[in-house]
């Protein structure tokens, strides 16, 4: 690592105030930290704790009505109080952002190579021809194929992950000092966000640049930080070494985050009751005390000053009056009962289905589904996998009756979705229910809690009084307070949306459930508080529950079997921690690879797909992963591989016997 | 290619709402009360005198015969004989139309220009006094009945300042202008004619901005609309924060996401504007398309209203097209 240099960003003593007719929110209360050359510091925490406002600050650009003290120095000289020349010359070139989102961040009506060498000719001064050709090279930098090509493409051509390529392109294309990562990888898959997340590392190596990567997603950043910096409510609650903060953290906040993530070494997940305040002023008490079990009447009478944490280095603060010294207790992994499946009875069943997405005009179209077969028992839970534009969606949608399948058919509880219409067929739709990803907007805005966790009731045509009597009971049940019942979706906060969503799910007595990605759109704290809920829903023996999620850990939590879908095939499929433990098929052990942990994580050999997910290999001869696979052969890429039973799991590849050897040769790169 | 293909479709599209347009106004205009032959008669002609004229014009005829004979004519491009005047419909046209058409789309070309340029500049200094200004104004000028706008032009410009040419005629006759499109200014410029240029262009002038007040202010809202909210969006915001210029921010940020939204309006406010038309032309003496399709409804001179709704109908399906191909051009994410 280069020498550090404590002078490139150092904030001291921020605090933001938003002032707004009726409102007041103090976004930041006495933040402080520094970033140095070549270093990357996380900035974590949930959403509502500030990181955004500590971005915005950096480069001058906090929102309307907003009243910042302190100071933001940047190489010596205070941001807040830069004139607007100096302030232009300083976005960008001195602190640029990688914003989160960057499909949006990116104009819709000029090329990206346009955009790139705008910020190319303004900072780094070189003429049109000359950023032209910097332009082509820092595309190919940042791991763009045929970068000349996508010069000319517009950002809605782009798939997710290379928006977030370009981004950083745009970002490192002004030559800052510090680049300011927010929330760099959400919405990306566990193959990506670790390239993604390599590339700031990179730059913080190869061209001493400070890094400030802004996430939520403490798995994630945890190998690639130096140090860490937590947020809550605005404060800095703790901030040191990364390996420490995050390893043995001394705040009970930390730890309360550590503990809300699931990993895939299948820990179960230690949920902390409440949610973040929004304060209207600096707090003059811990805002942490309200949930936290070793709060005293210290916390709430003073706010905790930063101090050292007993024993330790120089740069490891917090603020706290009881530093949690002992190490950070997991619960035991859940048990996932042994039930016998076979016998039960199967609430749904899916044989051979295809879906195809025909294209507008008849000819050609879109294979999203190819041949997935699978069958749930009543109190089982499925999980599937993949990374996106694998067909998860696509199924969830199938098993909802959405969409039909161009071939192979879906029997719920029974019967035929297909045999049936009018009537009959939206009596069948009501047995399977769904909770969606996105809480808020899958509730419609005009209509109250109540009226919401009782769509399914009108649809089977229930009595209104019945209907009332049913919405309590499913309201006690998910600890949904009786008051809110009355409300309207845009009162409600995330979680409690979700919850929500899950009793509107429930309300039918359903015989299957599918959660669909239902915990991605949530905080962290809220997540595991969700994930309990979720956990005591498919608990229940009368039905079956399926669980989606390009989250391995969530899945590993709870679902007793699992399937792996890629590009439309299930590729894998078995006992949860028979496909995690020991995955046969070689994109199940990438996945398994890649996936962020703070624990042990994936303890096998791993390895490494290498190259981007491409939808045009499902079109192709043979195994669809063969272009990305490190052990595909020749006859890989003619022969159409078919689910073989290996041991207990079912596994898509014809190596599987030969792969414990493979991974012992040298060349896997991990 | 695609822009082609596409434009070739609309086209072809056009034949059946064109089809339709000519049944549903042959059937309305012999529904209206009212009797074209009546008016050219007079009071004093004997029933004799009526059927002997109805004869001439064919309207003697079963109404499917008529309709197929009409049919028949437009189809070799015979839009009929008018009952008021007894010359070609299509010759009246051609007269006609060029005038209409170069009123229009100079106000219409003037009103987008002031629109886009106060409209940018308005939503750069929103909630400021100069903001409030444009858009008082831009209101204040939506507010006024085009005639009496026109009159008061007229008041100004010609009684009191005397700096443009009466309201009688587009050109001055004396500058011996040969007509080739009707479209005066342009054919001046066709042929050369200095004179006649000056001329037609000093008589442009009035009626040109009257009818650019009149449309320009929801024009003016929606670039300001449209600009506000591009100056607020996240890849604009994203732009600033990386410190681009403010040349390179307003021209390859701003302008071309604020235009993009303006093509669809611009067409419904060129369709408004043929209807303002007829009033404008009648306060400055225009002798237009407006004027003589205004006519032919008064007198149910059929041909003349049939042609008249069926140009209508021609010049709002194109500018459509035109609107959507701008659009698809200015907006990459369009697809067409």
């Amino acid at each position: 690592m280069s020498p550090v240099d404590p002078d490139l960003l150092s904030i001291e003593h921020l605090s933001v105030v938003i002032r707004r007719p009726g409102r007041e929110v103090a976004a930041l209360s006495d933040v402080s930290l520094r970033v140095g050359r070549g270093e990357v510091v996380g900035l974590v925490g949930e959403s509502g704790g500030g990181k955004s406002m500590v971005a915005r600050s950096i480069v001058g650009l906090l929102p309307g009505g907003s009243h910042a003290t302190g100071a933001v120095r940047f190489e010596g000289d205070d941001v807040l109080r830069m004139d607007d020349d100096a302030l232009r010359r300083h976005r960008g070139h001195g602190a640029a952002i990688c914003f989160q989102n960057p499909r949006g961040a990116l104009s819709p009506t000029r090329t990206v190579g346009r955009q790139l060498t705008d910020r190319l000719t303004t900072h780094q001064r070189l003429t049109e021809a000359e950023a032209r050709r910097a332009a082509e090279e820092q595309f190919a930098a940042v791991g763009i194929r045929s970068p000349r090509r996508r010069l000319g493409a517009y950002p809605h051509e782009l798939s997710g992950g290379m928006a977030q390529r370009v981004m950083i392109s745009l970002a490192t294309g002004c030559a800052p000092g510090l680049l300011i990562a927010d929330e760099p990888t959400t919405g990306l898959d566990v193959t990506l966000t670790r390239e993604i997340l390599r590339r700031f590392r990179h730059a913080a190596d190869t061209d001493g640049r400070g890094v400030l990567l802004i996430s939520h997603d403490l798995a994630s950043i945890a190998d690639v930080c130096d140090r860490v910096v937590v947020l809550y409510a605005g404060t800095v609650v703790e901030s040191g070494p990364a390996a420490r903060v995050l390893g043995r953290p001394a705040h009970p906040y930390t730890r309360a985050l550590l503990r809300s993530v699931p990993d895939v070494d299948g820990r179960a997940v230690v949920a902390t009751p409440g949610a973040m305040p929004l304060l209207k002023a600096a707090p003059h008490d811990c805002p942490f005390a309200p949930r936290c079990a070793h709060a005293t009447a210290e916390c709430t009478a003073e706010r905790p000053p930063v101090s050292r944490v007993p024993g330790a280095a120089d740069d490891w603060t917090l603020a706290c009056f009881h530093p949690r010294t002992d190490e950070l207790a997991f619960a035991e992994p859940a048990e996932t009962p042994g039930r016998a499946t076979a016998a039960e009875r199967a609430v749904l069943e899916v044989d051979d289905a295809h879906v195809v997405y025909r294209s507008r005009f008849g000819k050609g179209g879109h294979a999203a589904l190819r041949g997935v077969s699978l069958r749930v028992a009543a109190g089982e839970t499925l999980g599937v996998v993949g990374e996106s534009g694998c067909g998860k969606s696509t199924l969830a949608k199938l098993l909802l009756g959405l969409v039909s399948p161009a071939r192979g058919d879906v029997r719920v509880a029974g019967s035929r979705m297909s045999d049936l219409r009018g009537g009959e067929l939206r009596r069948l739709r009501t047995r399977v229910q769904m909770v969606f990803q996105d809480p808020i907007g899958s509730l419609s805005p005009r209509r109250t809690v109540a009226d919401a966790i009782a769509e399914p009731l009108r649809a089977l045509g229930l009595p209104a009084a019945r209907r009332a009597e049913r919405v309590e009971a499913v309201a006690d049940r998910l600890k949904i307070d009786r008051s809110m019942l009355a409300r309207r979706p845009h009162e409600l906060s995330g979680g409690q949306a979700q919850r929500v969503c899950v009793a509107r799910a429930l309300a039918g007595e359903p015989d299957v459930l599918v959660f669909d990605e239902p915990t991605s759109a949530l905080d962290v704290t809220v997540q595991a508080q969700i994930l309990e809920v979720i956990a005591d829903v498919v608990r229940d023996p009368a039905r079956g529950s399926v669980f989606i999620s390009h989250d391995l850990a969530t899945v590993r939590g709870f679902a007793d079997r699992v399937i792996v879908l890629y590009l439309g095939r299930i590729v894998e499929e078995g006992p949860v921690d028979e496909v995690f433990g020991n995955p046969r098929h070689p994109y199940t052990r990438a996945l398994l690879s890649s996936a962020p942990s703070l624990g042990d994580g994936f303890s096998g050999p791993k390895v490494t797909l290498t190259e981007d997910l491409d939808d045009t290999d499902a079109a192709a001869p043979g195994c669809p992963l063969a272009a990305r696979c490190p052990f595909a052969d020749d006859r890989c890429r003619t022969e159409e591989q078919e689910l073989r039973p290996y041991g207990n799991t079912r596994a898509a590849c014809r190596r599987v016997p030969e792969i414990p050897d493979l991974l012992k040769g040298s060349d896997i790169r991990v | 290619m695609r822009i082609v293909r596409f434009v070739v479709r609309r086209l072809l599209q056009l034949i059946p709402v064109l089809l339709g347009v000519v049944v549903l106004t042959f059937l309305l205009v012999r529904v209206l009360p009212g009797d074209p032959i009546r008016t050219i008669l007079g009071p004093n002609a004997t029933p004799e005198d009526a059927a002997a004229a109805r004869a001439r014009y064919g309207l003697d005829q079963p109404i499917v015969k008529q309709f197929l004979d009409y049919l028949g004519g437009l189809v070799t491009g015979d839009l009929g004989t008018s009952i008021q005047s007894g010359t070609s419909v299509g010759a009246e046209i051609g007269l006609r139309i060029g005038p209409t058409f170069e009123l229009v789309v100079l106000a219409l070309a003037v009103a987008l220009v002031v629109a886009v340029l106060l409209g940018v500049w308005s939503a750069r200094h929103a909630d400021r006094a100069g903001d409030h200004g444009v858009r008082l104004t831009a209101l204040v000028g939506n507010s006024m009945p085009e005639f009496w706008l026109g009159l008061v032009l007229i008041l100004v410009g010609y009684s009191v300042l005397g700096w443009f040419p009466a309201p009688s005629g587009r050109v001055d006759p004396d500058t011996n202008l040969t007509p080739l499109t009707g479209a005066d200014l342009l054919d001046a410029a066709l042929t050369l004619n200095g004179p006649a240029f000056g001329s037609a262009l000093a008589h442009l002038i009035l009626p040109v901005a009257t009818l650019s007040i009149v449309v320009v202010a929801p024009l003016l809202r929606s670039v300001r609309a449209s600009a506000l909210e591009v100056l607020h969006s996240e890849p604009y915001v994203a732009a600033t924060a990386h410190g681009l210029r403010g040349r390179t921010l307003l021209r390859g940020y701003l302008l071309r996401a604020t235009l993009a939204r303006l093509p669809s309006l611009a067409a419904l406010v060129f369709g408004t504007s043929i209807g303002s038309t007829v009033l404008v032309e009648y306060v400055f003496s225009w002798q237009g398309f407006g004027q003589w399709a205004l006519r032919g409804l008064l007198y149910r001179d059929y041909p003349v209203v049939q042609a008249s709704v069926l140009v209508i109908a021609f010049c709002y399906v194109v500018v459509f097209l035109i609107a959507d191909v701008a659009q698809a051009v200015l907006d990459p994410r369009v697809q067409i």
